[in-house]
């Protein structure tokens, strides 16, 4: 069986490219080293009765992506509410609603909460250009080609069409901090803090370092506003859905075939040598691993330009998110929808200063979501990079902390915890595939978005080796949920 | 303070050096020549030994299971193939094919190399190493080297080394005892005559130095500046990095990169060696559709010369030095070229030049004008093309 196309990662934006080959009529193959398929997007179960979203609490691919892929996922439930845990017992709910969610707003400020539905105007149309943006190639900066400016010439169209105050604004925000853009919109504290959590999840920033504008404006495309849009049955449903519509398109999916090498003759990709020896060819290997364990791993620094090789080194990946979940025994109390333990910007920058030093945040930043009995905590920040400690050690640091402080804030909680399941930044790397436990394959900071995505002079998925691409959240329009890279390898692979 | 380093000979070459005409050659100071003219030097080199401080050579020590591979990836040379007890000479290029620095490989055991080099480089080799199980160490400071170069070299060597060194091929090594020290003998050199260099601790500089012209007395040994070697290596037709290339991480403009097949070091290029060596891509492409530049031999016309001196009633003036002034070369009143060191060769009595042309006019036999100031008057002399080494003594392989 000779593969046109070979694909290293059977995550959301692998399975995305390999539906959208395959849609062309190419003969792909899906190598997935765990024994499940999914990547981020998996439901995985932690024993009997036990069984959760690992990684995300929710997920929507982009909805081009599943109407041109013809995929059948259930519609993602909308109404449910982001809510804010107080100090003091109070709560901030933000109801997808608008007018709840203003009335909510109105009791923290009037002039918030009248503001509120334009700010969502006005993210949601900031979203909408970064969704263009993503589906943008950016260009080979600093030496691009003049027809490489034609995309951007239409990119730039769409940013004017925003209008002169939002063009402005939108431009102004990316490189803002979380902690002033949300004081250009709003007065108080509680409201400023719930929206800047949403602009440091996942990353390893605080809300007052420099562009956590963008990232606001990031997470808020993925997710589609400031709460989880949960699926039923679970973000592993998307994966399934995926590998349904590939297997119908003549595509194949195997599991438990971890790639150790990418066979490459005369500086071209020849295909994969398995890590049980097994080698198969293919005329095109396309990877969806991070571009660091890609490039040194995969590839080998010795098949590389040595500029390139310091450049991959160099990617910033530096995880933070540990996962934290527990099966409760019938009594945790906490309501349904998004909980954010963001009191405070003072708070949510507190808990990034640990993770500056290589420490577990204090106080840290939880995002919790429950389904059922089972309760998922988000903890930030849990840095990859210890300071005086090993993982090890620390696994039941992060469990105690998040378990206790939210049961600060939900008294209660702690008496309910029945089985605890917690994935570490050292299980994201081992387990997971993801070098230093970063779920963004690469940090989303100024110097690693767009056309420095994953490197500057390499952002269009091609490499220095032919026949061999990246489709992973680690290039342009990745980091996060959304199969835009995926999406986008595929097209320039077969234009 | 900064200061120029001095190499370990110093305390002998500081009393020996009558003009101190102190050159700088990669941080240390060694000396321009030892007498106020070069033709008692430079005929050490042509007829007896002479003998030359090379210490400021950068030099790196790298070992280990991929040693040979990482130079291997690092050098368009076949360095899998090379044997132990051989030195390679070679240059390295960015992954555009634009020459680095130049310099030798010395394989000292299956896992063990020296490299020298004329800038720098531990950074380079560095990031070229990265996945790699060596180790890179920089002994510059640590190994100290003498050039002895001319047709008595040999016998000179002889007489103070353990072992006789007749066997010791063109570009190899071996190691021996001097005077009772350990040293490494590889036999090059920058001269193209019959010459070894020598290898040796810091620390047993001086105990050399002071055998070898001891041994060197009846054959005429004398100490050499590199302004004489800097002629002699102009007839060997080997070109020195800042003077006849410009490394391309210290051009200003892309212009100024050479690759080595301009620098007519084509075969050095090992394209049919397997896999990924920086710069292949870059290469292939220039050697299937050709250089645009090439470093080749430009011999001045006598005659010519005489007739542009003849007219203002003059003998023809050539310096008596290697000039590293770049001159224009014309082709039917064009520029297409420039010498970038020209030199008189007091053992082939001619005017002789590198030159970097353009295609098609870097073909052998082909005739040129080179730029010569003739009484403050910029005037062309005819000159013709000719194959690199200007002089090659058949005793230099024997």
């Amino acid at each position: 069986m000779a593969w046109d196309v070979i694909l290293i990662g059977a995550g959301h934006n692998g399975l995305v490219a390999a539906n959208y080959l395959a849609k062309a009529g190419r003969k792909v193959l899906v190598l997935e080293r765990r024994n499940i398929p999914g990547g981020q997007l998996v439901t995985e179960s932690f024993g009997e009765g036990f069984s959760v979203d690992a990684l995300h609490a929710s997920a929507q691919l982009r909805p081009d992506i599943v109407a041109d892929l013809g995929l059948r996922i259930e519609a993602s439930r909308a109404g449910a509410a982001y809510t804010c845990l107080l100090d003091g017992g109070k709560r901030l709910v933000i109801d997808a609603d608008p007018a709840r969610a203003r009335a909510a707003i109105a009791e923290f400020s009037a002039r918030d909460a009248e503001r509120w539905p334009e700010f969502v105007a006005f993210m949601d149309r900031a979203a909408a250009f970064l969704d263009a943006t993503y589906r943008t190639a950016m260009p080979r900066l600093p030496h691009f080609a003049l027809r490489e400016g034609l995309p951007l010439a239409g990119l730039l169209w769409k940013l004017r069409r925003l209008g002169g105050r939002d063009m402005f604004r939108v431009v102004r925000a990316m490189s803002m901090s979380a902690e002033e853009f949300t004081g250009d919109w709003f007065e108080s504290a509680a409201l400023r803090a719930a929206v800047s959590a949403l602009a440091i999840h996942g990353v390893t920033l605080g809300p007052m370092s420099a562009g956590t504008g963008f990232t606001l404006m990031h997470n808020w495309l993925n997710r589609g506003g400031l709460a989880h849009r949960p699926i039923a049955g679970g973000v592993g449903t998307i994966t399934a859905a995926l590998i349904d519509a590939l297997k119908s398109r003549g595509g194949e999916v195997r599991t438990a075939a971890e790639v150790r090498n990418v066979m490459i003759d005369g500086q071209r990709a020849r295909g994969v040598r398995l890590a049980s020896g097994e080698e198969i060819a293919a005329s095109c290997v396309i990877s969806a691993a991070d571009p660091r364990h890609t490039f040194l791993q995969l590839v080998g620094a010795a098949e590389l330009p040595p500029e390139f090789v310091w450049q991959a080194q160099s990617i910033k990946l530096r995880g933070c998110v540990a996962k934290v979940h527990v099966e409760a025994d019938g009594r945790h109390g906490l309501p349904e929808g998004t909980l954010a333990l963001a009191p405070s910007i003072r708070y949510l920058e507190r808990a990034y200063d640990a993770a500056k030093y290589g420490e577990i945040s204090a106080q840290p930043y939880l995002e919790v979501t429950t389904s059922g009995n089972v309760v998922s905590i988000h903890f930030q920040f849990a840095p990859y990079a210890l300071r005086h400690v090993d993982w090890e050690a620390a696994r039941a640091v992060v469990e105690q902390r998040a378990i206790d402080t939210l049961d600060a804030y939900c008294p209660g909680f702690k008496a309910a915890v029945a089985r605890v399941h917690t994935i570490t930044p050292r299980d994201l790397e081992s387990d997971y595939g993801l070098s230093e436990g970063d779920l963004n394959h690469g940090q989303l900071i100024l110097d690693q978005i767009f056309f420095m995505r994953p490197l500057p002079g390499w952002s269009k998925h091609a490499t220095p080796i032919d026949g061999f691409y990246l489709c992973g959240g680690g290039v342009h329009g990745g980091g996060g949920i959304s199969g835009a890279s995926g999406r986008n390898a595929a097209k320039v692979l077969l234009s | 303070m900064f200061e120029l380093k001095r190499t370990p000979f110093h305390e002998r070459t500081s009393r020996l050096s009558l003009p101190q005409n102190w050159r700088r050659w990669a941080g240390y100071l060694v000396a321009g020549s030892y007498d106020l003219v070069l033709d008692r030097e430079y005929w050490a080199i042509r007829d007896a030994a002479a003998l030359i401080d090379i210490t400021p050579l950068m030099k790196y020590v790298i070992e280990g299971p991929d040693a040979a591979r990482l130079l291997h990836r690092m050098t368009p040379r076949d360095v899998l193939k090379m044997a132990v007890g051989q030195v390679f000479y070679t240059g390295w290029c960015d992954d555009d094919g634009k020459l680095l620095d130049d310099g030798t490989i010395s394989r000292l055991s299956e896992t063990k190399f020296r490299l020298t080099s004329a800038e720098p480089s531990l950074r380079w080799l560095a990031m070229n190493a990265v996945g790699m199980d060596v180790t890179i160490t920089e002994v510059t400071d640590q190994v100290a080297a003498l050039s002895l170069q001319g047709p008595k070299s040999r016998a000179i060597l002889n007489r103070v080394c353990a072992r006789p060194l007749d066997k010791l091929k063109f570009f190899r090594l071996t190691e021996t005892r001097l005077a009772g020290k350990p040293v490494t003998i590889s036999r090059t050199g920058y001269t193209g005559d019959l010459g070894y260099e020598i290898w040796m601790d810091a620390g047993d500089a001086l105990a050399v130095w002071d055998a070898l012209i001891e041994a060197g007395r009846d054959y005429g040994i004398v100490p050499c500046g590199i302004l004489a070697m800097d002629m002699a290596r102009v007839e060997a037709g080997l070109f020195m990095i800042d003077v006849d290339y410009t490394a391309a991480n210290h051009a200003w403009i892309a212009g100024q990169k050479s690759t080595p097949f301009e620098m007519s070091l084509g075969w050095t290029v090992a394209l049919d060696k397997p896999g990924y060596f920086v710069g292949r891509r870059a290469l292939e492409r220039e050697h299937k559709e050709g250089s645009a530049w090439k470093l080749i031999g430009l011999e001045v016309d006598w005659q010519g010369l005489e007739q542009l001196y003849a007219r203002v009633g003059l003998p023809p003036q050539i310096p008596g030095m290697a000039m590293r002034g770049s001159l224009p070369v014309m082709h039917a009143g064009k520029q297409v070229g420039y010498a970038s060191t020209s030199t008189w060769s007091p053992v082939l009595k001619k005017y002789i030049a590198l030159a970097h042309v353009q295609r098609p006019h870097y073909e052998p036999g082909t005739a040129l004008q080179m730029e010569v100031t003739v009484e403050h008057h910029r005037l062309h002399a005819p000159a013709t093309v000719v194959k690199l080494p200007f002089y090659e003594p058949e005793w230099k392989k024997k």
